[in-house]
């Protein structure tokens, strides 16, 4: 029987005083899975204040005591390990390894969050004047908020909620509505942890509850993950509000393949790339370019591994591709994948109308190959957000460095080569922030900034890594004299 | 599961295998054994669970379940070795399979571990 699930506030889950709800469903299965509140303006007021409140004896709680807590958490989620990904396999629709793949991340956030200790330590000189010393110190910069995509919904706020709460700062989280049941778990863990009251809330909901973060005066900053409108909305609003933003957006990335790279283990690779969580990941494969005689091969080896890929439910362990979001997703993508084909590309594995036997109202789109597809058409510039690769030729390694640079968004792109040459030369000169060498998700690792750049980032400091210590943390100048 | 195409299939195949043949270790009286099963699933389960990277993740082909059925129902000293002669197989073959490293290595000891 489902649920509705709650919010958690001052160390207690509330309902929500919200009268709509949001239907959570198991994409494969389409049962019914829980009920999300669309919580209001003043169950976000509620959370924040309970966040004011923890926040000075938070933040003057010693760091290492800070650090412990995620020691702890760590511990408990490597316990729930197999738990928590068999509820991201149900309430998302990705596989069972990409289920764990996303735990395995989300530890790997905590694991960065122990080191704060080391982290937010400044620096400091003597004698900038006779008798003076300067010094900086890091202090917490008070409630921080992060809204959360459906596409991670386990690892992406722990992106953020462990560095932001073990620098000593409070925090809310607002996750997706479409998948509000890996953090409810999270939140549990949390509360098993037996934090001081309101140093982490949870606030289930949609529009009004991410807008009355954004507007609200007591929260210091805000991290989003999305799509690259949704990006730019809560840039312009967080800015608007005198608030610290990171917002990371959408996508389109494109592969080179050059001439001389190992085509099929290439296509081993960028199959992972692009098909891994049937798409719905801003660093997901979108279009690969082979450069000269590599585009016929690319095509045929393509062809004949995607189509093999074996589609269904992702406790099946043997299923090597979930299903998308929603119906709503279904359709936008056949629709889009209708669209390139108007506009001449060929679709040569073709997933629309797939069905998966005892699965039938599974949201499910099967993996898609197009090829032939030309500069400045649908499936060349737009997100899909889907199982679909695209396939581009071009003439040359220039001609392919042109191609990837045009496109609007600028999140990742690889190349597969043997040639260092080439390599360094698309390193130096492809405008995106996350760049891969014969890997087809170039996903920086936890202690590494995840990166973005053009329509695919809004803000200055990135999640992860040292710029989550920088978006966490003030910088106070100490000078001072003793006489 | 006949197919073991992915990495978790792999992994889950093995932690199955060993959990069924500590079992079998338990009923024949070999608690040594038993106690030698167990130490290498739980081993399986922690290297399935910190070894699934989501950059390597590749479809895995030409790996078969029903190619390593065990017959637990002979107990007979042949029965014994012909279970740990299918387990060293399984694992001889699996390793070179996967593209983790460390969990390769788990994979090839445990088959060093059935006598392969």
């Amino acid at each position: 029987m489902s649920h509705t699930v709650k919010n958690y506030v001052d160390g207690e889950w509330v309902e929500s005083g919200a009268s709509d709800v949001f239907a959570v469903h198991d994409p494969a299965t389409g049962e019914l899975l829980a009920n999300c509140p669309d919580s209001t303006r003043e169950d976000v007021n509620t959370a924040v204040r309970s966040a004011r409140a923890a926040f000075d004896e938070w933040r003057s709680t010693p760091v290492l005591v800070r650090a412990q807590y995620m020691h702890h958490f760590k511990v408990m989620v490597e316990d729930n390990f197999e738990k928590v990904s068999q509820i991201v396999v149900r309430e998302h629709g990705k596989t069972m390894d990409e289920a764990r793949g996303e735990v395995r991340r989300g530890i790997e956030s905590i694991d960065f969050a122990m080191s704060v200790p080391v982290l937010m330590r400044s620096d400091g000189l003597e004698d900038i004047s006779s008798g003076i010393d300067e010094t900086t110190v890091r202090q917490p910069a008070g409630v921080f908020a992060a809204i959360t995509p459906f596409n991670f919904p386990f690892m992406v706020p722990l992106w953020f909620l462990p560095t932001a709460i073990t620098c000593g700062n409070t925090f809310i989280l607002k996750p997706s509505p479409q998948t509000p049941l890996a953090t409810e778990y999270l939140f549990e863990m949390l509360d098993e942890l037996d934090l001081p009251e309101g140093v982490v809330n949870l606030v289930n909901g949609g529009v009004p509850s991410a807008t009355a973060l954004m507007e609200h005066p007591d929260v210091t900053g805000v991290s989003f993950v999305g799509s690259s409108p949704v990006a730019k909305i809560i840039y312009e609003t967080c800015t608007r509000n005198g608030k610290r933003v990171q917002a990371q957006g959408g996508a389109k990335n494109y592969i080179a393949v050059m001439p001389d790279a190992d085509i099929e283990a290439s296509v081993k690779n960028i199959l992972g790339a692009a098909y891994g969580c049937a798409g719905q990941r801003c660093l997901a494969a979108a279009v690969a370019v082979g450069v000269g005689d590599a585009y016929d091969q690319l095509k045929d080896e393509l062809a004949k591994q995607v189509a093999a890929l074996k589609v269904g439910y992702g406790l099946d362990e043997t299923t090597q591709m979930g299903t998308v979001i929603s119906d709503a997703a279904v359709n936008r993508i056949e629709s889009m994948i209708g669209q390139s084909e108007g506009e001449g590309a060929e679709v040569v594995v073709d997933g629309r109308d797939f069905h998966v036997d005892g699965y039938e109202n599974g949201s499910w789109v099967g993996p898609t190959l197009i090829a032939d597809v030309q500069r400045n058409t649908v499936m060349a510039t737009e997100e899909v957000f889907g199982p679909v690769l695209s396939l581009m030729q071009a003439d040359d390694f220039e001609d392919a460095v042109d191609i990837i640079n045009q496109s609007r968004y600028g999140n990742a792109a690889s190349i597969f080569t043997s040639n260092g040459k080439y390599a360094r030369e698309f390193k130096y000169s492809v405008n995106a922030g996350n760049i891969g060498v014969n890997i087809g998700v170039a996903a920086p690792s936890a202690s590494f900034p995840f990166g973005g750049q053009k329509d695919s980032f809004f803000g200055d400091l990135h999640g992860q890594g040292m710029d989550s210590i920088e978006f966490y943390t003030e910088r106070k100048i100490v000078i001072e004299r003793w006489v | 599961m006949p197919s073991l195409n992915t990495f978790g299939a792999v992994f889950t195949f093995a932690i199955e295998l060993e959990t069924r043949l500590s079992a079998y270790y338990s009923y024949i009286g070999d608690a040594a054994m038993a106690r030698a099963a167990d130490k290498r699933r739980k081993k399986l389960e922690r290297v399935r669970r910190e070894n699934v990277v989501e950059i390597t993740l590749e479809p895995i082909t030409g790996l078969d379940a029903d190619d390593y059925a065990l017959d637990l129902n002979d107990r007979s000293a042949a029965g014994q070795a012909g279970a740990a002669r299918i387990a060293s197989q399984f694992y001889r073959d699996a390793a070179p399979k996967i593209n983790v490293r460390a969990a390769q290595r788990a994979l090839e000891r445990s088959g060093r571990e059935h006598g392969g």
